[in-house]
């Protein structure tokens, strides 16, 4: 198997999104990370004295943490080899003409004004360290919903962003979250009022350009009472020999009777960390969906989460994982059951193809008292070769005997029958494979918008291409 | 006084425990290779800490309360040899039924085998049923390649412990192409509390041969904490049968820590069926080595907790060639404020292909103080393989209750017949009817 030789999808990564801009920067830090340099991020933001003495206090807890020894190898990563912090251009800005030359043309090659002009409310687009461009539709900015970088957030709300702002995962949380939020830099900031309902869905778009460079973006969603927002983000970088890290911490809070949902398509190149902390509170009847594909990156450590807080709360996370030659997917998701009468569902599936590893590593966690709760977790997985490996990890922690929770997994290889099928009805192997592959993760692809879907369709059967022999 | 002398478990307590190991042994003129085997897993207790915590087979189970105390126990209790059935305690006798003259049957009191009978039957047929001293005296030369061969000499500090002070346990061989027509039964038995028991079975099924052992551990409850740390090998040759069944049902002042190693041949199958009730912390480490093409394991277990009980399950599938199965089936009750763990892997080898493999997990809540917590894993490194695993953790079913009493049951009596039910599947699986009897008055006796 996998010895017809097809495109490699590395190759089309390669001209795609693999092409680097000539580095420019208007400040960029020395390598490594010390106080120094968690200070100085504070003080050219310009922030205010909480935030800088935040920052610090995460240090020192980043400092202490020891690294995970679990999921993934992430002893690689040389912490004071990284670039912690660069800025790309002077200021943000709300129209495209003002974004430097080399990063439009970056942003243009990737499709971002164009899918603004044809589906989205609105758009965010981070370089290296810094949001370059922000942009949100007047209606919406009519109604008060607020979508701005996550710095913006601060210096324009400060009140409403300090409230929220590490609510959801202290910076204790884990090693990589005291990193974000000693150096956090963009990201989104993002209000719904009360009873909004955004229509389209919101997007930021993350770009990594700089080698050796650590991109620790920080995202804080607010959904009020009975509003609506799906957000959506991707990312790309190019591809060096030598590797980035990526460790964004998302919070969001869901009111009562609110409902968002979130949507990934991480496609980094195989240079990069992506080691990811996503969680998400949902109250009363609020309902949290993740849809998360991963696609890219050398290693990702992602386990997007929804602790259910109030009565009625919903959780839903759909997780798709693509691992390719060199490539380590241990993606997964958490919902924690902390009130009566709420329900999840966790949907994952994943394919390991060339010696990649993909996984599924997940918590259901029921507490006392919170009676009635129903969880369903389904994993599958498909493994192409014989090089390749699928891992699942689920745990169970139930304290509380008036629930319903179900967990099942299988993994197998394609369907000789399902091959014979396809190809007796004239359909060559290649093919063949790549629709069964596509049938298999079509549960979570049909939740994508339209424009997404198709894409991810299109990556899967270029990584499928040449794959069954 | 050091520092290290204040961590649990001293090192002069350590190496006193040792020596008096090392002094029995000799009485009991062992083979030089296993006292060798017996100091240098003294010399890997002394060096390793108690598992912490951190690891991640023990972060759901707590041993400290033990190691505080576990000073006080004693690793050396001896009663004196019984001349007769009649010697033995009344509750093993309970357990034997009618069949007692009929039987294979090694009964270990303490820290050593009191009783061995064994079957003019299997005798004729040159079946070894006997005690692991005796064993070593007389049969060193089929034990010295299997003694430990299946476990890490330092998996951790406690089977390390139990192989230093190892203390009794027993040894059937079934030759080539010899069916074992009676079952051989293994009893453990521990008196009164404060005792220290680390008895080392081996089993070994030649090829083409069959044989069902059964092995019971029973106590009265005791007030402070005994500890029983045993290993079991379990080796079945090719084209082989082997049925393994254990019930434990100990006091509750009993820590049960057990390791359990099977490997199976190309072509032959185990079933292996386990039952846990009693005990106050429970911790079991149970591998299935399918190392043989064509070898199946089915496996499967319950455990029964009320009140404070808790209970760390761990099994691995391993399937380390092509074309094996192995079938699972673990099921927990648990009432009041009992607690289960059960952790399970499948791990299939790099061209382990063809390698069918199920794992499921069912758990029913009976108490909202109850906890359970279910990791079932998957580690795959095949691609032509079927591998399924499923948990679940629910409460009595409400529509089946509605049923029963419906047909004029009592609520309890409702409740006793849907958790007979839940396990049926497993108990069916043991294969003695008297046996099956006894487990079915057992949980009986916890549905109260």
């Amino acid at each position: 198997m996998s010895t017809t030789p097809g495109i490699d999808i590395r190759e089309s990564y390669e001209s795609k999104f693999g092409f680097h801009d000539k580095d420019q920067f208007v400040f960029k830090s020395r390598r490594g990370l010390d106080r120094e340099i968690v200070e100085q991020i504070s003080k050219m933001k310009g922030e205010p004295q909480w935030m800088t003495d935040y920052r610090l206090k995460a240090y020192e807890i980043f400092e202490k943490k020891p690294t995970p020894t679990w999921g993934g190898d992430v002893s690689q990563i040389d912490f004071q080899n990284i670039y912690y912090y660069v800025k790309p251009t002077a200021e943000e800005t709300k129209s495209w003409e003002d974004v430097p030359a080399d990063m439009k043309r970056t942003f243009d090659r990737l499709g971002i004004p164009e899918a603004e002009q044809k589906f989205l409310s609105g758009v965010g687009a981070q370089y290296d360290s810094e949001v370059v461009y922000h942009k949100i539709q007047e209606k919406l900015e009519k109604q008060g919903v607020i979508f701005l970088s996550c710095d913006h957030g601060l210096a324009q709300h400060e009140e409403l962003f300090k409230q929220y702002f590490g609510t959801v995962i202290p910076s204790s949380d884990n090693k990589f979250a005291a990193l974000n939020s000693a150096v956090w830099s963009g990201g989104s900031f993002i209000y719904v009022p009360k009873g909004v309902h955004v229509d389209v869905p919101l997007q930021a778009y993350f770009r990594i350009n700089t080698k050796d460079m650590g991109q620790f973006e920080r995202t804080l969603i607010i959904v009020d009472e009975g509003a609506y927002v799906h957000y959506v983000e991707g990312c790309t970088a190019p591809t060096y020999s030598s590797d980035s890290l990526h460790s964004a911490v998302v919070e969001i809070i869901v009111k009562p009777n609110a409902r968002c949902r979130y949507t990934t398509i991480q496609n980094w190149s195989n240079n990069v960390f992506n080691l990811v902390t996503k969680r998400a509170v949902a109250y009363r009847d609020a309902t949290m969906e993740w849809v998360d594909g991963n696609l890219g990156s050398k290693l990702t450590m992602k386990y997007p989460s929804v602790y259910m807080m109030e009565p009625g709360a919903h959780g839903e996370i759909l997780s798709i994982a693509f691992a390719g030659k060199g490539q380590h997917q241990d993606a997964g998701g958490k919902v924690v059951h902390l009130a009566p009468n709420t329900s999840s569902k966790i949907v994952s599936k994943s394919i390991s193809k060339d010696g990649g590893r993909a996984g599924y590593r997940g918590l259901v966690k029921v507490v006392k008292g919170a009676e009635n709760c129903r969880s369903t977790v389904n994993c599958d997985a498909l493994i192409l070769d014989e090089a390749s490996r699928s891992d699942t990890y689920p745990y169970m922690e139930i304290e509380e005997d008036k629930v319903t929770i179900g967990h099942e997994a299988t993994v197998s290889k394609i369907g000789d029958e399902q091959l014979f099928y396809l190809t007796s009805r004239g359909i060559n192997k290649d093919e063949a494979a790549a629709m069964i592959v596509s049938g298999f993760i079509e549960p979570i692809v049909k939740e994508l918008p339209m424009e997404y879907a198709v894409e991810m369709n299109r990556l899967i059967q270029l990584q499928m291409e040449g794959s069954v022999g | 006084m050091t520092i290290t002398d204040l961590r649990p478990l001293s090192d002069s307590k350590l190496s006193d425990w040792a020596a008096r190991a090392a002094e029995r042994g000799a009485e009991r003129r062992e083979p030089a290779w296993a006292k060798e085997r017996r100091a240098r897993s003294a010399a890997l207790a002394a060096s390793l800490p108690f598992p912490s915590r951190e690891d991640e087979l023990w972060r759901r189970t707590d041993f400290r309360t033990l190691e505080t105390e576990i000073e006080a126990l004693d690793p050396f209790a001896s009663v004196p040899p019984a001349r007769g059935l009649d010697d033995l305690p009344h509750g093993l006798l309970e357990r034997l039924a009618g069949e007692r003259d009929a039987l294979a049957l090694i009964v270990q009191r303490g820290a050593q085998v009191v009783f061995e009978q064994t079957h003019p039957e299997l005798e004729r047929r040159g079946v070894i049923a006997c005690s692991m001293d005796r064993a070593l005296r007389e049969h060193s030369d089929l034990l010295e390649n299997r003694l430990g061969s299946s476990i890490e000499p330092d998996y951790d500090r406690w089977a390390a412990l139990g192989a230093a002070l190892r203390s009794g346990g027993a040894f059937v061989h079934v030759p080539d192409g010899v069916e074992a027509t009676v079952p051989v039964r293994l009893f453990q038995w521990l008196d009164g509390a404060g005792k220290l028991a680390a008895p080392h079975t081996v089993i070994v099924v030649g090829k083409r041969a069959k044989l069902t052992v059964i092995e019971e551990q029973i106590s009265e409850n005791g007030e402070t904490p005994s500890l029983h740390a045993g290993i079991t090998e379990a080796f079945i040759g090719e084209d082989s049968k082997l049925v393994y069944g254990t019930v434990q049902d100990w006091g509750r002042n009993v820590y049960h820590y057990s390791n359990q190693r099977a490997t199976v041949g190309r072509g032959a199958e185990l079933q292996w069926i386990q039952t846990l009730l009693g005990g106050r912390m429970v911790k079991t480490n149970s591998y299935f080595n399918l190392a043989g093409s064509g070898s199946q394991a089915f496996v499967h277990g319950f455990m029964f907790g009320d009140q404070r009980q808790h209970f760390h399950l761990h099994t691995l599938q391993r399937h380390l060639v092509d074309h094996t199965t192995s079938d699972l089936l673990i099921k927990g009750c648990l009432k009041d404020r009992a607690r289960s763990v059960y952790q399970g892997l499948i791990q299939v080898a790099e061209g382990a292909q063809r390698t069918d493999a199920y794992q499921a997990n069912r758990n029913l809540l009976l108490s909202d103080h109850a906890r359970a917590d279910s990791i079932p894993g998957l580690e795959i490194l095949a691609n032509d393989v079927r591998c399924t695993h499923g948990a679940t953790i629910g409460s009595v079913d409400e529509e089946q209750m509605y049923y029963l009493l419906a047909r004029g049951l009592h609520r309890s009596e409702a409740q006793r017949l849907i958790v007979e039910g839940f396990f049926a599947p497993v108990l069916d699986r043991i294969p003695l009817e008297s046996v099956r009897e006894q487990l079915r008055e057992a949980i009986q006796r916890k549905l109260g």
